[in-house]
């Protein structure tokens, strides 16, 4: 263990350079196309924002080291260098600037993963000790106490009991065997316990099995939005081995962008082998559901809503005909927001700018997109499946005087539930 | 009726917004603009009025009027194109004889000095003009005449550019190109047998966006149309690279779709937009046909050998060349791989794990 320096974020760097970032590194044309997709660009108008110059010290690094004119040109001297300033430069696009929202990756004509290789190059930043104060606190948190916001068991636990209390309704610990873990996210637990219940009456209806693990149940991933795999690895390897322990057949992803990323797609090639259990987002699982009869919906929200993807959810993980499905289900006035579904514009506060303060006033800039989106539409409410997407949806609409209410998609399925049987009696 | 914009213009026939700004785009695009131009191209279309447009036509087979003006459905470049005020047109106007003529002299008296002139077909100086004239006057004369108060003028087809075919030995007819017999006005040659419809409309756009022509290049040609070769832009180019040629039009070259380079395609020497922008609304082009470029926009065309004539044929075995070059290329390219693995694997050898205790640079 040796303390952050450049060299080692430099080595980190080199580390990360493959066949494909090589290849993104030579097809990129510089077409400037990525700027536009880019919402941090085009709310600030600012050319620094675009996407593939916010990967420029990993290019650099690219050229001297990889190639033949670059190893010639620094033989001469004249590459140009990557040090303390570099890094001190870039710090602030790499982590403040960019929600890896992948629309660059997306509009890219030669197909570069630009959204890839800024979570890439972090790995280099956080290594050279230029990871953001409040991704440290978060990740440190995550690791020491087990949830990024400080949450711990007896606050999961004091909801469960709110919940048994309210309604009657339960939310099983570590039960074995059962057919679905259900993870949350630390934002659910505190200021969005309407998931919870949501699930208990869900569940409850679909007659399925289901459980909180102790060990595991937070589902966020800060070392995934700080950009250091060995700590990703450590937070997503603790729902691994819980799931694996009670041998459940199903990880549910809650209403959580990035927490699904890591868990789903990035979880594996972490820990290096394939799961036992699969993991499904809750809005394929509500679908599934539904698709099957398992749960059905009565009533209708008559009020005009509309939906925003959160990006990892929609753009990255694939899921945007489910959501819409749903809503056509239990709203008559639904409405899609201009680009929704995989083009869909970044809330701003995603990988991990909102747990960063220093990001806070880009972060604002940044919602004016969604802003002018939600203001063309004149909706009354706003529709979501992310937790971090919906308190910074929040907080925009606060800070710009807009008042709309903003629900999670699971907990506005589970008021249109038709009633148990029971219950009525 | 003319007072209106051209944004007011297409509102009223029912083109959308977002169907004029993706016009707009791929006008911005196609003029290799920056992404950051489609709203000003907007704005400058929008606002932009009717400009007087004569149309002339000499020795010509109106197939560039066909292949410019002609669409089944009336498509946003028709509508622009509906949108000039195209005053005088042999083919296209409802008048004839001396009302045609009186239109064209009234266009010309109200916008004198701002008017566009579209010239297709070549102009014939043997016999003193008189191999074609029109009401009288020979196509020199007219030329001259109209030339005088244009803001500009544009050649549509390759007659008009260079001469075309009424200028192909033994050139009876002593047939000249626009820029031979003008000199004094700006001209834009769109030269093509014929020339591709989103061309027009793009210096068109180009003109009504900036008010100027676009960038030329030694040929007067725009150079975000003609710069680059077919050759180059070609999607049949792999097979080029790889020594793989059709040899006759029905063998197994021909069927997989290999290079028609032995069988005589002038890509390699020819400047235009088929491989990229295509015809008939993006539908194809010869090449994607099966047959090779016949160079129709460069000058000259008909007398630069047979169409079947490979441009040169090479004397050594091509196949077997590329495949050496190749394997060289490959070795090269395997032995920088090797290198750049080390370098990547050093870095992933030395690297250490990071803890939470190895983000803060106090700690």
């Amino acid at each position: 263990m040796s303390a952050p320096s450049v060299e080692k974020g430099i080595q980190f760097i080199k580390g990360q350079i493959d066949a494909p970032v090589a290849s993104f590194f030579s097809a990129c044309v510089h077409c400037g196309l990525c700027a536009e997709a880019c919402l941090f660009f085009t709310e600030t108008g600012d050319p620094k924002y675009t996407p593939i110059n916010k990967v420029e010290p990993m290019r650099r690094i690219w050229e001297s080291e990889f190639t033949l004119f670059g190893k010639l040109k620094s033989m001469l001297g004249m590459g140009e260098k990557v040090d303390e300033a570099t890094f001190a430069e870039w710090e602030t696009l790499v982590y403040d600037g960019c929600t890896l929202c992948g629309r660059c990756s997306l509009v890219c004509p030669v197909g570069n993963d630009i959204s890839g290789m800024i979570r890439k190059v972090r790995e280099g930043f956080a290594a050279a000790g230029h990871a953001p104060e409040g991704l440290i606190g978060a990740s440190t948190r995550a690791v020491e106490i087990g949830s990024p916001m400080g949450v711990k068991l007896p606050a999961v636990k004091a909801q469960i009991k709110h919940l048994q209390q309210d309604t009657g309704l339960d939310a099983p610990l570590d039960v074995k065997g059962a057919e679905y873990m259900v993870l949350l996210s630390s934002m659910e637990i505190m200021n969005f316990p309407e998931y919870l219940e949501a699930i208990a009456r869900i569940m409850k209806q679909a007659g399925k099995t289901w459980t909180i693990a102790s060990k595991a149940f937070e589902a966020t991933n800060s070392g995934i939005q700080i950009g250091v795999s060995d700590i990703a690895k450590v937070l997503v390897s603790r729902i691994v081995d819980a799931a694996e322990e009670l041998g459940v057949k199903t990880v549910i992803s809650p209403e959580c962008g990035h927490a699904f990323t890591a868990i789903r797609w990035d979880g594996a090639n972490l820990i290096g082998r394939p799961y036992n259990f699969e993991v499904k987002h809750i809005l394929e699982v509500l679908d599934e559901f539904v698709e099957q009869g398992l749960i059905k919906t009565e009533g209708k929200e008559d009020a005009k809503v509309t939906y925003h993807d959160p990006c990892q959810i929609a753009r990255k993980g694939g899921v945007v005909k489910q959501p819409r499905n749903l809503l056509n289900k239990i709203a008559n006035n639904f409405v899609e927001m201009e680009d929704g579904g995989e083009m869909n514009w970044c809330c701003g506060g995603g990988g991990g700018v909102s747990a960063n303060e220093r990001a806070d006033e880009v972060k604002l800039t940044a919602f004016n997109k969604k802003k002018s989106q939600l203001q063309a539409l004149g909706v009354d409410t706003l529709v979501t499946a992310c937790a971090n997407c919906r308190l910074t949806l929040e907080e925009g609409l606060e800070e710009n005087e807009m008042d709309m209410p903003i629900v999670g998609l699971t907990e506005m399925l589970a008021e249109y539930l038709v009633e148990d049987k029971k219950e009525e009696a | 009726m003319n007072d209106l914009t051209l944004g007011e213009r297409l509102r009223q026939r029912g083109v959308s917004r977002r169907g004029f700004m993706k016009f707009c785009a791929a006008t911005a695009s196609m003029m290799a603009l920056p992404p950051m131009m489609i709203p000003k191209v907007a704005a400058a279309l929008e606002q932009a009025k009717k400009p007087s447009v004569i149309w002339l036509s000499f020795q010509e087979c109106t197939a560039c009027t066909e292949s410019l003006t002609r669409s089944h459905a009336p498509s946003i470049e028709g509508l622009i194109f509906d949108h000039i005020s195209l005053d005088y047109h042999h083919t296209l106007q409802a008048a004839a004889g001396h009302a045609a003529e009186h239109a064209r002299e009234e266009a010309m008296k109200e916008h004198w000095g701002k008017y566009l002139v579209v010239v297709d077909g070549s102009i014939p100086m043997g016999a003193n003009g008189a191999y074609s004239t029109v009401a009288g006057h020979s196509n020199v004369d007219t030329m001259h005449e109209v030339a005088e108060g244009a803001a500009a003028i544009i050649a549509v087809g390759t007659c008009a550019a260079y001469g075309g075919l009424p200028m192909a030995d033994p050139n009876p007819t002593d047939a000249v190109s626009v820029e031979d017999l003008v000199t004094d006005k700006p001209i834009v040659n769109v030269p093509g047998c014929p020339p591709i419809p989103t061309v027009m409309t793009g210096v068109l756009a180009h003109f009504l966006t900036f008010g100027r022509l676009p960038e030329l290049d030694h040929l007067k040609r725009p150079k975000v149309f003609y710069g680059q070769n077919i050759h180059d832009r070609c999607y049949r180019r792999p097979f080029y690279e790889r020594g793989e040629f059709a040899e006759t039009f029905d063998d197994e070259g021909a069927r997989k779709g290999w290079c028609l380079y032995k069988l005589g395609c002038k890509g390699p020497t020819t400047y235009n937009a088929c491989a990229t922008a295509k015809w008939n609304e993006g539908t194809s082009w010869p090449v994607e046909a099966g047959h090779g470029c016949i160079g129709c926009s460069e000058p000259r065309f008909w007398d630069a050998g047979g169409f079947y004539q490979a441009l040169s044929v090479p004397t050594s075995d091509v196949g077997s060349t590329i495949l050496t070059a190749g394997a060289a290329g490959l070795a090269v390219g395997a032995a920088a791989a090797v290198l750049n693995k080390k370098t990547k694997g050093a870095a992933v050898a030395n690297r250490e794990t990071i803890t939470i205790k190895d983000l803060s640079k106090e700690s």
